[in-house]
């Protein structure tokens, strides 16, 4: 695919390397690769510089800059209008709509089109902070977006694919067994033919939730981990899937119903949880009441609720900033 | 390597290859010779377990070295040979390992690279299990040594500036396919390059990172 048939053969390692990632090499190209390697010493090296630059560029991910272009690129690829269509239709460069689109606020847009050659249904959903959303796939099976969530829908007659990019998703899979369902996220994929489950992707790791059925789930191609009714696991990029564990499932049935739950955890792990809901952030700004235990189930939105609960249970001081909302000790 | 000298090694019971015992000669020898030669190694007479087995054998065994350098680079040295005997491992029982031999070889440099993130983690809580709360940064000081972890934020600095440096498209195609997974066709779709420009723009991206890489070393 990425070597036309007429195209010449890569002269250098990178172009080597870029070939290979396409995924689509075939035996007289890898032979061609091989003398190549074999052809200079040098070769060699500058291939294992490019393997050395692309597995160290992974570790990059989390940086400040590298995270803020990819949310940016995320939130341009959730916004993307409609209209290309076939493929016919004048092709604006994506750098002209994604401009366009820059200026809307953030508000829950799905995109449809389809990719023509595979005959696939590719869709876009997100949701803003504090918004949920539920959609209806053409095969009946639902996607329940939670809060600050973006991923793509992509639908071909052999699989049904889902990319979470950011959030958390519940996953009700209608039955086809000739049809797996694959979450992706974070490099691993969760698969099941028909059950519930949920994704969640939290800083720099990935949970899956079992409610009904069994879903198997694998990362960093290692061996897939079976995840029964009523477990969970957890991995991050690159890493193996964790042992599954007993689930509570308290917290995922509220946010389907629009609340957070909040069951014995400190101040500090309610906050995170919280803050995913919350336009404003709260912080703490006396360390020590973040190992004070809370308890609690918040209608989502209602953030007037939860913050007087904090202000009586905990006997603590609220203020408010343009950018923040503080909680210290009285 | 000659299919016959393949058929050869199919009928002996495969050797786990010692990394530790880097020959630098005959891995020399052995870089002008290919794993599965031209046929590759699809032989109905063979069953697919011992044909695949003598496969990541020869594979590993010709690569040996790189993979050595490869892990040597990720965590301290003395770890890289017993990480690369797990890469083995874990690539025998690996079920896309394709007669493909450059996306072999890419599974084969991958998953070594996973398996030291995941031992640079467990090193990590290992030494953190008493429940205090410490940053990656922390982690890897106290593990790698305030030199190594120098030098590798240094590593990690120059590859955040390389990638903030790259054109506007390069670098929009390198991120999606690096940390969104999109393949090319999906990246063609979404930017409106062809694919083939597509593959273009990755190999720029990987030639500036490691032309970044390279004036550290």
């Amino acid at each position: 695919m990425s070597r036309l048939p007429n195209a010449p053969y890569p002269q250098t390692a990178s172009e080597w390397f870029a070939l290979y990632r396409s995924g689509r090499v075939d035996a007289k190209t890898d032979l061609k690769w091989r003398e190549w390697l074999a052809a200079d010493p040098a070769h060699e090296l500058a291939y294992e510089e490019c393997e050395r630059a692309w597995e160290l560029s992974l570790d990059v991910g989390g940086s400040q800059g590298v995270s803020n272009a990819l949310r940016q690129l995320d939130q341009q690829l959730a916004k993307r209008p409609g209209g290309v269509l076939g493929g016919k239709a004048p092709r604006p460069r994506v750098w002209a709509w994604l401009a366009a689109a820059a200026g809307l606020g953030a508000v829950s847009v799905c995109t449809f089109w389809l990719i023509h050659r595979t005959s696939a249904e590719v869709a876009d959903y997100a949701t803003a902070v504090g918004e949920q959303r539920t959609v209806t796939l053409s095969d009946q099976s639902t996607i329940t977006l939670n809060t600050d969530t973006s991923l793509r829908v992509t639908y071909s007659q052999a699989t049904r694919r889902i990319d979470l990019q950011r959030g958390e998703a519940l996953f009700g899979v209608a039955k086809n067994a000739a049809r797996p369902f694959e979450v992706h996220a974070l490099g691993g994929v969760a698969e099941a033919v028909g059950t519930q489950y949920d994704v969640r992707i939290d800083g720099d790791h990935a949970d899956v939730a079992v409610l009904e059925g069994v879903v198997a789930v694998e990362s960093s191609g290692a061996t897939r981990q079976s995840v029964a009714a009523g477990q969970s696991v957890s991995y991050a990029r690159g890493g193996a899937v964790s042992a599954p564990q007993a689930l509570n499932t308290t917290a995922i049935r509220g946010w389907e119903q629009q609340r957070i739950v909040i069951s014995d955890v400190p101040l500090s792990e309610a906050l995170h949880e919280y803050n995913r809901y919350s336009k404003l952030p709260i912080v703490l700004g006396s360390p020590e009441l973040g190992d004070r235990h809370v308890n609690g189930v918040f209608h989502i939105g209602d953030e007037d609720a939860f913050l007087g609960a904090l202000e009586q249970g905990l006997h603590v001081k609220i203020s408010r900033t343009a950018t923040q909302i503080m909680i210290e000790a009285r | 390597m000659t299919f016959a000298a393949l058929r050869f090694l199919m009928h002996q019971p495969p050797q786990p290859p010692d990394p530790s015992s880097s020959d630098s000669d005959e891995a020399g020898r052995q870089a002008h010779e290919s794993v599965g030669g031209q046929q590759g190694l699809v032989d109905g007479s063979d069953s697919p377990e011992s044909s695949r087995h003598a496969y990541v054998t020869l594979l590993f065994n010709k690569y040996r070295a790189a993979i050595l350098r490869h892990l040597s680079r990720l965590v301290p040295h003395e770890d890289a040979a017993e990480l690369a005997q797990e890469t083995y491992y874990r690539l025998l029982r690996h079920p896309e390992i394709v007669p493909i031999e450059g996306m072999a070889r890419a599974l084969l440099f991958q998953t070594a690279a996973n398996l030291a993130r995941d031992y640079r983690r467990r090193r990590a809580s290992h030494r953190s299990d008493q429940h205090v709360e410490l940053t990656d940064d922390e982690l890897a000081q106290e593990h790698l040594g305030p030199e190594a972890f120098l030098a590798e934020q240094q590593v990690r600095a120059i590859l955040e500036q390389a990638i903030a440096q790259m054109p506007h498209e390069t670098r929009t195609v390198f991120l999606l396919h690096r940390f969104r997974d999109l393949s090319y066709p999906q990246i063609a779709q979404v930017t409106r390059l062809s694919s083939r420009t597509v593959a273009r723009k990755m190999a720029e991206a990987l030639a500036h990172l490691s032309a970044a890489l390279g004036q550290t070393t």
